[in-house]
C-alpha cells in the first residue's frame, strides 16, 4: 500500500531552501557553520536558521540540521550550546552520526528528532535496533542497500528509514574513506571532502585507473520505495543551483502526487524522466537499489561533468506598466527560441520568445549577458521563484 | 603499554610481542591478510600467552546478520581477549546474546574523540583503535580524558579508504584484460603511490608509504597508552619482525633508548597525521 512520504530536499543557503520549499519539498535539510559536512556550503547561522525555520512552519513544513562531521576533541568545545541555539531557533530535527551527540540531544531536548545520518553507514536491521534502544526517530541508510534489504529493515524494525534518490554518490562507503585526508589534507570527515574519487590515477595499465560513480537517479522506482514504506526520499546537493534545485525538486514533487492520486501516464512519466536529465550533468544509475552496483555504474575516463544552457533565466518581478516580467539572464537566448516559464504552483507556460527589452524597455536583438536584467511581454504576473527554461532553439 | 601486531607471514609462534590482531575472512575489510577462525584457533592454541583479537570491521547486511550471530557465539567459547567491530550490530548482538568477550570500537576514521570513547566505554566496550587521522596531540588528550583502552596503530600502510564495489574488476574489464587481485596507483599531483586491494568484499586502498611512528612511541608510553598497533603489511618480514622485538625492548627500558629511533629511521620519515592537522573549513576559493 502507498503511504504517506516526505520528500527532502538540500539547501545550501536561505534562497535555496525558500525555493526547494516553494517548488514541492516537503522539509529541508541545511548545515549551520559549524558541525557540517559541506563546508564550502555557504551555510546557515543561528538567525537564518530561525529564519528558515519560521519560513518552513509557516507552510506546514519542516527544516533539519546536519550535525553529521566525524567529532575531533576540538569540535566537542561548544557543540552542546550550538545545539541549544538550534533548537531555540525553531529546529525540527538534527542528522548527526556520532552516537554521543545521539544521546547528549535525547537526554535533553524531547521535542526535536534526532536523524542518524548515512555517515554512519547502516546497513542492517541489528544496526537501526541498536539506534531504536538509544531513541534515534529515523535513520538514513547507507546507500549500498538494495530493495529487499531496506524492507526487511523496515519489516523488521519499524524505524522511520530515509535513503537516497537523487544526486552525486560517493564511491566507497560514507564514513569509509579517507582519501581526501591523504590526498589533500582535506578532513572527508569534517566537510572538507575533495572528492578524490573522481580523481583520475597514473596506472600500471594503458588506461588510468578511475573509479568515479554515476549519479543516482531513483525516479523509476519512486512507486516501490513507496509501497516498501520508505518514510523519507532525499535528493542530495546542498551545494547545487536554484534551477537545478527547482528542478528536481517541482520533478519529484508531481513524480509522487501523480503516484498518489494516480494520474501518472507513461507520458507524463517520460516528460519528467527528460526534464531530470536536462539537470543532470552526468549519467545516472540506480546502483544497488534493483542490482549489485557493477561495471556500468562508474566511469572509466576522468571528470565527466556536463552542463547545458537550458536555464535562461530567474524571474524576480513584474513590470504592470509595460505587461512584462522581468528576470535576470542566466544565459544566452534570442527571439524564435521555444521555452517554457515554469513557476513553484506547478504551473507550466509554453512560451516563444519574441521581442526582449533590457529593463529600460530598449529592445535588444539577442539575451547575451548572463546577470543582465531583462524583461519580455507576458501577460501574466508570476510568483517569485519561477523560471525560464529552453526547450527548443530557434534554428532560423 | 603493550605491543599488538597484525601478522601477514604465518609463523608457529610470535615471539617479542604482548598480542596480535588477526583478520576473520569474511568478516573483516581493509586487512593486508585474512584468517579463517580454524587457523585463528591455530593460532590461539600455539600462543597461549598472548592476547588475541579478532577483528571483525565490516559492514554487515541482514542476510550475514544470522552467521554474524553464530560466529560471535563461538568465539565467545574459545575466550580471546577481543573483537575489533565497525558496525554496531556486533555490539547490538553481544548485548542479545549476553557475549562475554570484550569489544573493541574500531571504526577506522571516526574514533577521533574522547567524548565518544567514553560513550562506547559506558555501553560495555572495553577497547577502542584510535583513529589514525588525528594528531598525536589529539590521542593523548582522548588517552587522558577516556576511561576507554587505548591502541594506537604506529607502524604500517596507512588504510585509506573501503568501497563495497569490484573497482579493479571493473577497470580490467573496461581494458578487456584478466583482473588482478592488487594493482598500484599514482595520484598526480602529489605523486604518491596507492596500493588497492580487492577482494570478494569489496576494494581496500593504502597509502603506499610506510607509516613511521617509532618516533611517537615515548609520548605514547608517557602519556599511559595501553596498545601500539604495528602491522606487517607492505614492510619485508625480517625488517618487520626485528622491528616488533626492538620495539619489545625499548619499552622495557621506558622508552630511553635512543639507538632505537636512529635505527629505525631506516622505515622512512612518515608520520602520517601525528603532527599534520587535516584542514577542516575550506574557504570558497581553495
Amino acid at each position: 500500500m502507498t503511504k504517506k512520504i516526505e520528500l527532502l530536499a538540500p539547501a545550501g543557503d536561505i534562497e535555496r531552501l525558500k525555493v526547494n520549499l516553494l517548488y514541492g519539498a516537503d522539509a529541508v535539510y541545511i548545515g549551520g557553520q559549524s558541525y557540517s559536512l559541506r563546508a564550502n556550503a555557504t551555510n546557515f547561522s543561528i538567525d537564518e536558521i530561525k529564519e528558515s525555520c519560521d519560513f518552513a512552519h509557516k507552510l506546514n513544513k519542516k527544516v533539519y540540521l546536519t550535525l553529521n562531521i566525524v567529532f575531533h576533541n576540538e569540535d566537542m568545545d561548544g557543540v552542546e550550546e550550538y545545539i541549544k541555539d538550534v533548537v531555540d531557533a525553531g529546529i525540527d530535527a538534527f542528522i548527526v552520526s556520532d552516537p554521543f551527540i545521539i544521546s547528549h540531544i535525547k537526554e535533553n531536548y524531547k521535542n526535536v528528532e534526532v536523524h542518524l545520518s548515512t555517515q554512519n553507514g547502516a546497513c542492517n536491521y541489528k544496526d537501526v535496533e541498536y539506534f531504536k534502544e538509544e531513541g534515534i526517530d529515523r535513520v538514513v541508510l547507507a546507500r549500498e542497500l538494495s530493495k529487499e534489504e531496506i524492507k526487511e529493515i523496515i519489516d523488521k524494525t519499524e524505524v522511520d528509514i530515509e535513503v537516497f534518490i537523487h544526486g552525486a554518490m560517493c564511491t566507497c562507503f560514507s564514513g569509509r574513506c579517507a582519501l581526501s585526508n591523504y590526498v589533500t589534507n582535506r578532513d572527508a570527515n569534517r566537510g572538507g571532502c575533495a572528492q578524490v574519487c573522481r580523481f583520475a590515477f597514473k596506472s600500471e595499465e594503458e588506461k588510468d585507473f578511475t573509479f568515479a560513480t554515476k549519479d543516482l537517479n531513483m525516479a523509476n522506482h519512486i512507486k516501490e520505495m513507496m509501497d516498501i514504506g520508505i518514510k523519507s526520499l532525499k535528493v542530495e546537493g546542498r551545494m547545487r543551483s536554484l534551477y537545478y534545485l527547482a528542478t528536481v525538486i517541482g520533478t519529484y514533487r508531481e513524480l509522487i502526487d501523480r503516484i498518489n492520486d494516480n494520474t501518472l501516464t507513461k507520458e507524463i512519466m517520460d516528460t519528467l524522466e527528460y526534464r531530470l536529465s536536462r539537470v543532470a550533468n552526468r549519467e545516472v544509475s540506480t546502483h544497488y537499489f534493483d542490482h549489485e552496483a557493477d561495471f556500468n555504474d562508474q566511469y572509466y575516463t576522468g571528470r565527466q561533468e556536463l552542463s547545458n544552457q537550458d536555464y535562461l533565466g530567474l524571474i524576480t518581478g513584474y513590470d504592470k506598466e509595460n505587461s512584462c516580467i522581468i528576470l535576470v539572464e542566466r544565459n544566452y537566448f534570442e527571439p524564435g527560441d521555444e521555452v517554457e516559464i515554469f513557476t513553484p504552483n506547478k504551473e507550466i507556460y509554453k512560451y516563444k520568445i519574441d521581442k526582449i527589452y533590457d529593463e529600460n524597455m530598449n529592445e535588444l536583438e539577442v539575451a547575451r549577458h548572463p546577470e543582465e536584467v531583462l524583461k519580455l511581454k507576458f501577460e501574466t504576473e508570476l510568483p517569485k521563484y519561477s523560471m525560464i527554461r529552453l526547450i527548443n532553439k530557434n534554428t532560423d | 603499554m603493550k605491543v599488538l601486531i597484525e601478522p601477514i607471514t604465518l609463523r608457529e609462534k610470535y615471539d617479542n610481542v604482548d598480542g596480535l590482531i588477526l583478520s576473520l575472512k569474511d568478516y573483516s575489510v581493509q586487512s593486508g591478510r585474512y584468517y579463517t577462525l580454524e587457523e585463528i584457533k591455530t593460532i590461539k592454541e600455539n600462543n597461549k600467552e598472548l592476547e588475541i583479537f579478532i577483528n571483525m570491521n565490516k559492514n554487515f547486511f541482514n542476510k550475514e546478520i544470522e552467521a554474524l550471530e553464530k560466529t560471535l557465539k563461538e568465539i565467545d567459547e574459545i575466550n580471546i581477549t577481543g573483537i575489533l567491530f565497525y558496525d554496531v550490530s556486533v555490539l547490538k548482538i553481544k548485548k542479545d546474546l549476553n557475549i562475554k568477550t570484550d569489544l573493541v570500537w574500531a571504526s577506522t576514521y571516526m574514533v577521533n574523540n574522547y567524548k565518544t570513547c567514553n560513550y562506547y566505554y559506558n555501553k560495555g566496550v572495553e577497547y577502542a583503535l584510535i583513529g589514525k587521522e588525528i594528531t598525536l596531540e589529539e590521542i593523548k588528550e582522548i588517552i587522558a580524558n577516556s576511561k576507554i583502552k587505548s591502541m594506537i596503530e604506529v607502524v604500517g600502510l596507512p588504510s585509506v579508504a573501503f568501497s563495497k564495489r569490484k573497482l579493479i574488476s571493473n577497470f580490467y574489464s573496461d581494458l578487456n584484460k584478466k583482473s588482478k587481485e592488487s594493482i598500484d596507483v599514482i595520484e598526480k599531483v602529489t605523486g604518491e603511490t596507492y596500493k588497492v586491494d580487492e577482494n570478494n568484499l569489496g576494494t581496500s586502498f593504502y597509502l603506499k608509504k610506510i607509516m613511521n611512528g617509532t618516533v611517537v612511541i615515548k609520548d605514547l608510553f608517557d602519556a599511559n597508552a595501553k596498545y601500539i598497533v604495528m602491522k606487517e603489511y607492505g614492510i619485508e618480514e625480517a625488517t618487520f619482525y626485528d622491528l616488533v622485538t626492538d620495539t619489545k625492548k625499548y619499552i622495557e627500558g621506558n622508552c630511553l633508548d635512543n639507538n632505537y629511533l636512529e635505527k629505525y629511521k631506516k622505515l622512512g620519515d612518515y608520520t602520517n597525521f601525528f603532527f599534520k592537522k587535516t584542514i577542516y573549513k575550506v574557504k570558497k576559493n581553495d
